[in-house]
């Protein structure tokens, strides 16, 4: 079992009212599953992906990662825990404006204190493999959508994370562009990758092999 | 239009009012700082200029360079303010003044003195030739007889009404009666007159008619008629040399030629020096009062263009940085129709609005500050409030301002494109970068800049404070005036001496500091003309001074009251030596004179040679010295106290003075404070460094603040991004605030040479003066880091510290 989530609440107050963001959440993630989370703008799809990454904090609830008791560790522990087996990919990409492809591959690297010599193989390992070893000194301007994203998943995979989180992959990018990346993350997903993603696109969740309804922070 | 203009440019400082507070509060200091400087030089240039025909007056200085002594008096001969009268058609009249020191004065049926501190005889054309009205008593006639005098109202009151003035009988010293024959008002502030404060007719002093034309001591002012030129006037000016020096001169030196007298590289020449450039230009000899400079005068201009610059490139910057947050404004308004124009104009009346604002507060603080500011200047400088001018030029300047720092936020903000500004992607399009990275690089250059010159003036300070004055300046207190105690003078000082509180004291007129000076020229026996002639100062002293002023004697002994014949011997210091051209041992015994005109020569035996010890300032080199044993009335009473508690002694010693000079003012300095004022200009200049160095970091780092702050919020995005991909806190501070560390490390690189080359050359001014060390270099880059550091790396944390979900959100 990879993680585990136990009557998660989250909430703000405002005006005196408690508003939840997310309502007892339970879900429990086994290695190599591909989970598709749906549901309406303002369900807290992607509050729970934050949640799940270790973004962002939750007021009630347990979350086991790995074994490792998410809720009781402390912020240090946690920060390496993510760095360490979850990778991000976002719907706008969030590339680095001014590095160019083969640094944006390698800035997760440098937090993780890989050597020189290693994250140059590291780096051409992955430009190879999604063959995009041209483009490697292109800046993120010079590159389509599609291209873009491409870089993204690779900057994600490139530690060799456990999980992916990945918040509407395909929401900028065009029909084929995102036929392209569902079928990417479904060969990563054979590789072995626990994929979840946050999307609207019933033909996108498909690709999955289970899918979570949200409705008003509440699993339906 | 423009009413909408005002309205909308008032919400939008409101609405950001960070942003606001920044820009106005670094204006506001940059004003401020600048208003009073200007006042400062407004009032430096205005010295003098209030004298009728002031352009016409101008002052006969003279160089001589005689027995080995350069002098640059600022006084003439005798006999000059009536030679140029007789002999020059362009001068249309010319009087003189002869300094007389300072004072004692009572009215003759009362017992208490006042004293005036700055006394002179005057021609009785005085009133005419400065346009100098008599609040009562006759211009004409007012200091036309001997033994009279007038006073300024200050002085007067002292004494009696402005209008019981005339005709009161004043006793001076204790000894002279004069009779008041006429009050002025005070002397302005801004006038080489200011410190005096009584005149007395120069009819009443003999000298004044002496046809000596070797001595200089008489400040002749001289005013030309309207139609000439003084350029014409130097060629017959040195025709006087020829005319009545030479042949004066011949009186007392037969034989004497021009040819040998220059030959042996003597010279004695005369200039014109306007008397409205007294004030900046002059630096001579005992001036009539204490002179500035246009070195300060331009020093200080720099420092408040420094200031104001330093204060737009402030505004530039911040602007042009949050024009981020305006850019959706300016789409739409581009969008809704207006022209680049309309926006400009938009722009600058915001900028011009704050910088009314500020000058609002400017004012403020430069009214709050401004006792302070004077007493660091040393001046009694006032705002002119009411002068329609003042606020012209106050209002010009900010308009100006306003327009010069709005202009390039204005036309770089009106440049945005409405569609990309629109689309929200604009964020990184916003350009300007290099720009304002440039603008802080110049202006912590500046600062690093000032940093240096502070430290530089700061360490030459303390070094002249600390160097070895071959004397010891500490724990003497000189007591003024002690001629008061009359015939008493001796016994006072053994009465002193008793007090367990003394370690020695001396009665002198001459100490090292500044006090009285005479100088005169010396030949040596079996030398006896006067190409060999040392000029040297000859102080009178007795033989306790040497031991009170803890001098060294290198070779031969001190005076002595055993020795009958002291009073024909001399002790000379080891600057003499070297013009004499012996050791100090052979110096023991050698003779010497200084008046060939006599029939039997008197001449003085040298009986012992001191350590050389600095009379004048460090600025100049130690000249030739001789100290004779003298019982003549002296003028000080210098006495070196044991440590202790300082205000016994002196109210012990007050107690004597009262017993011996009863009535007289017991008026009192400590020697160490009294050689400080000789440095008072350079005091001045460092505590003025000091205060605008750390202005115009403040200024500074404001700007950065606001750039920092600005700079984190730009990248934001790139923030979240790093930190999801596993960047700490420290990663991010470190690396935001690096890159602003560079521009600071550029910024010290520019202006570490131009520090070292402005201060090598201000230190040229000493003939003894430190070394530049590296470490003031070290220093002052390690400052600017640290403030640099400071100011950025709470933006920095700030930063650094925000969960990226937030700034990752794609809405």
């Amino acid at each position: 079992m990879l993680l585990q989530l136990n009557n998660i609440f989250k909430w703000v107050n405002s005006g005196g009212q408690r508003i939840f963001l997310l309502k007892d959440i339970n879900l429990e993630v086994q290695e190599g599953e591909f989970i598709s989370i749906m549901g309406p703008s303002g369900s807290g799809k992607s509050t729970l992906l934050n949640v799940i990454g270790m973004l962002d904090g939750f007021d009630e609830g347990e979350y086991q990662f790995l074994d490792e008791p998410v809720h009781s560790i402390k912020e240090k522990h946690r920060a390496n825990l993510y760095k360490e087996y979850i990778g991000f990919v976002f719907q706008s990409y969030h590339l680095l404006d001014e590095l160019t492809v083969k640094e944006n591959l390698e800035m997760p690297l440098l937090y993780k204190k890989y050597k020189g010599a290693e994250r140059k193989a590291m780096v051409a390992d992955m430009l190879d493999r999604f063959n995009i070893v041209g483009k490697k000194d292109l800046f993120p301007a010079q590159l389509s959508g599609g291209q873009q994203q491409l870089v993204g998943i690779a900057r994600a995979l490139i530690s060799n994370p456990k999980l992916i989180l990945a918040d509407e992959p395909t929401g900028n990018l065009n029909s084929k562009q995102g036929e392209e990346i569902m079928e990417l993350f479904k060969q990563l997903n054979d590789e072995g990758v626990t994929i979840i993603q946050v999307t609207h696109s019933e033909k996108n969740a498909a690709y999955g092999s289970r899918i979570i309804n949200l409705l008003d922070g509440r699993m339906i | 239009m423009f009413k909408n203009n005002i309205k909308i440019a008032w919400r939008n400082l409101k609405k950001q009012p960070f942003f606001t507070f920044l820009n106005t509060f670094g204006l506001a200091i940059g004003m401020a700082g600048a208003l009073l400087i200007c006042l400062f030089i407004h009032d430096e240039l205005s010295y003098d200029k209030m004298f009728a025909d002031a352009e016409r007056i101008y002052r006969i200085d003279t160089d001589i360079k005689f027995g080995g002594a350069e002098i640059k008096a600022s006084e003439a001969a005798a006999p000059m303010a009536e030679v140029m009268l007789r002999d020059f058609p362009q001068v249309e009249s010319a009087m003189r003044f002869r300094d007389r020191g300072s004072l004692l004065l009572r009215k003759s049926e009362t017992s208490t003195n006042t004293k005036e501190p700055r006394v002179a005889f005057a021609d009785s054309t005085f009133f005419d030739f400065f346009g100098i009205n008599l609040l009562v008593g006759d211009s004409k006639t007012a200091l036309t007889q001997p033994n009279t005098l007038i006073l300024t109202k200050t002085a007067a009151e002292k004494h009696f009404g402005v209008d019981d003035a005339l005709g009161q009988r004043l006793l001076l010293n204790n000894a002279d009666t004069y009779t008041v024959t006429g009050v002025i008002d005070d002397l302005p502030k801004n006038s080489f007159l200011r410190d005096h404060s009584v005149f007395m007719a120069m009819s009443g002093y003999a000298d004044s008619r002496s046809p000596d034309w070797g001595s200089h001591n008489y400040f002749t002012f001289i005013k030309l008629i309207p139609s000439a030129n003084v350029a014409d006037f130097q060629v017959p000016l040195n025709t006087l040399f020829d005319n009545y020096l030479l042949p004066w001169a011949q009186n007392y030196f037969p034989g004497i030629t021009k040819e040998s007298f220059l030959a042996s590289g003597n010279y004695v020449n005369y200039h014109t020096m306007p008397l409205t450039d007294i004030h900046l230009y002059s630096n001579r000899q005992s001036e009539m009062s204490a002179n500035s400079t246009m070195q300060n005068v331009y020093i200080l201009s720099f420092i408040s263009l420094f200031l104001i610059v330093l204060a737009c490139v402030n505004f530039m910057n911040l602007s042009t940085a949050y024009s981020l947050k305006r850019a959706k404004e300016v789409g739409i308004r581009r969008t809704l129709g207006s022209n680049k124009i309309d926006l400009v104009r938009q722009f600058l009346i915001e900028s011009g609005l704050i910088s009314f604002i500020s000058l609002l507060v400017a004012l403020v603080v430069a009214t709050l500050v401004l006792p302070f500011f004077n007493d660091l200047a040393g001046k009694s400088i006032t705002i002119p409030y009411t002068n329609p001018i003042f606020w012209g030029i106050l209002l010009l300047a900010t308009i100006i301002l306003g327009i010069f720092s709005g202009s390039y936020p204005a036309f770089f903000m009106s440049r945005f494109m409405p569609v990309k500004t629109l689309k929200g992607g604009g964020q990184s399009d916003v350009g300007g970068g290099n720009v304002r990275n440039a603008l802080v690089v110049f202006q912590f250059a500046i600062s690093v800049f000032l940093i240096v010159s502070t430290i530089v003036v700061f360490q030459q300070l303390t070094f002249i404070q600390n160097k070895d004055l071959g004397f010891t300046k500490d724990q003497v207190v000189l007591i003024d005036d002690v001629f008061s105690a009359g015939s008493q003078v001796e016994a006072l000082k053994e009465e002193v001496l008793k007090l367990s509180q003394t370690k020695n004291a001396t009665l002198s007129y001459y100490f090292p500091t500044p006090s009285s000076r005479s100088n005169g020229s010396f030949v040596k026996e079996g030398s006896l003309s006067q190409e060999n002639a040392v000029q040297m100062q000859t102080w009178a002293v007795d033989e306790d001074y040497i031991g009170t002023m803890d001098m060294e004697l290198i070779a031969g002994r001190n005076f002595s009251n055993e020795f009958g014949t002291d009073s024909t011997a001399m002790i000379i210091n080891e600057a003499t030596l070297k013009i004499l051209g012996v050791s100090a041992e052979e110096a023991l015994g050698l003779k010497m004179t200084d008046d060939l005109s006599v029939e039997e020569l008197r001449f003085s035996t040298i009986i012992g040679v001191v350590k050389n010890f600095h009379y004048e300032s460090l600025r100049e080199n130690i000249g030739a010295l001789g100290l004779f044993m003298d019982r003549q009335p002296s003028g000080m009473l210098a006495v070196r106290l044991n440590a202790g508690d300082f205000s016994t002694a002196i109210a012990k010693i007050e107690g004597i003075w009262n017993k011996f000079a009863p009535g007289q003012p017991f008026s009192y300095r400590f020697m160490d404070d009294s050689f400080n004022t000789t440095y008072d200009a350079e005091q001045r200049l460092g505590k003025i460094f000091m205060v605008f160095t750390v202005l115009s970091i403040l200024i500074a780092c404001l700007g950065l603040f606001g750039l920092a702050a600005f700079n984190a919020q730009k990248r934001t995005k790139e923030i979240g991004i790093r930190k999801v991909l596993g960047a700490s806190v420290q990663q991010i501070t470190y690396r935001l605030t690096t890159d602003f560390l560079k521009m600071v490390g550029i910024s010290i690189l520019i202006s570490l040479p131009i520090g070292w080359f402005a201060m090598d050359k201000w230190l040229e001014d000493f003939s003894y003066r430190i070394e530049i060390g590296w470490w003031v270099f070290a220093l002052a880059a390690l400052l600017a880091i640290g403030v640099a550091v400071l100011t950025v790396g709470y933006q920095s944390i700030k930063a650094a510290v925000v969960n990226p979900i937030k700034s990752l959100r794609t809405e």
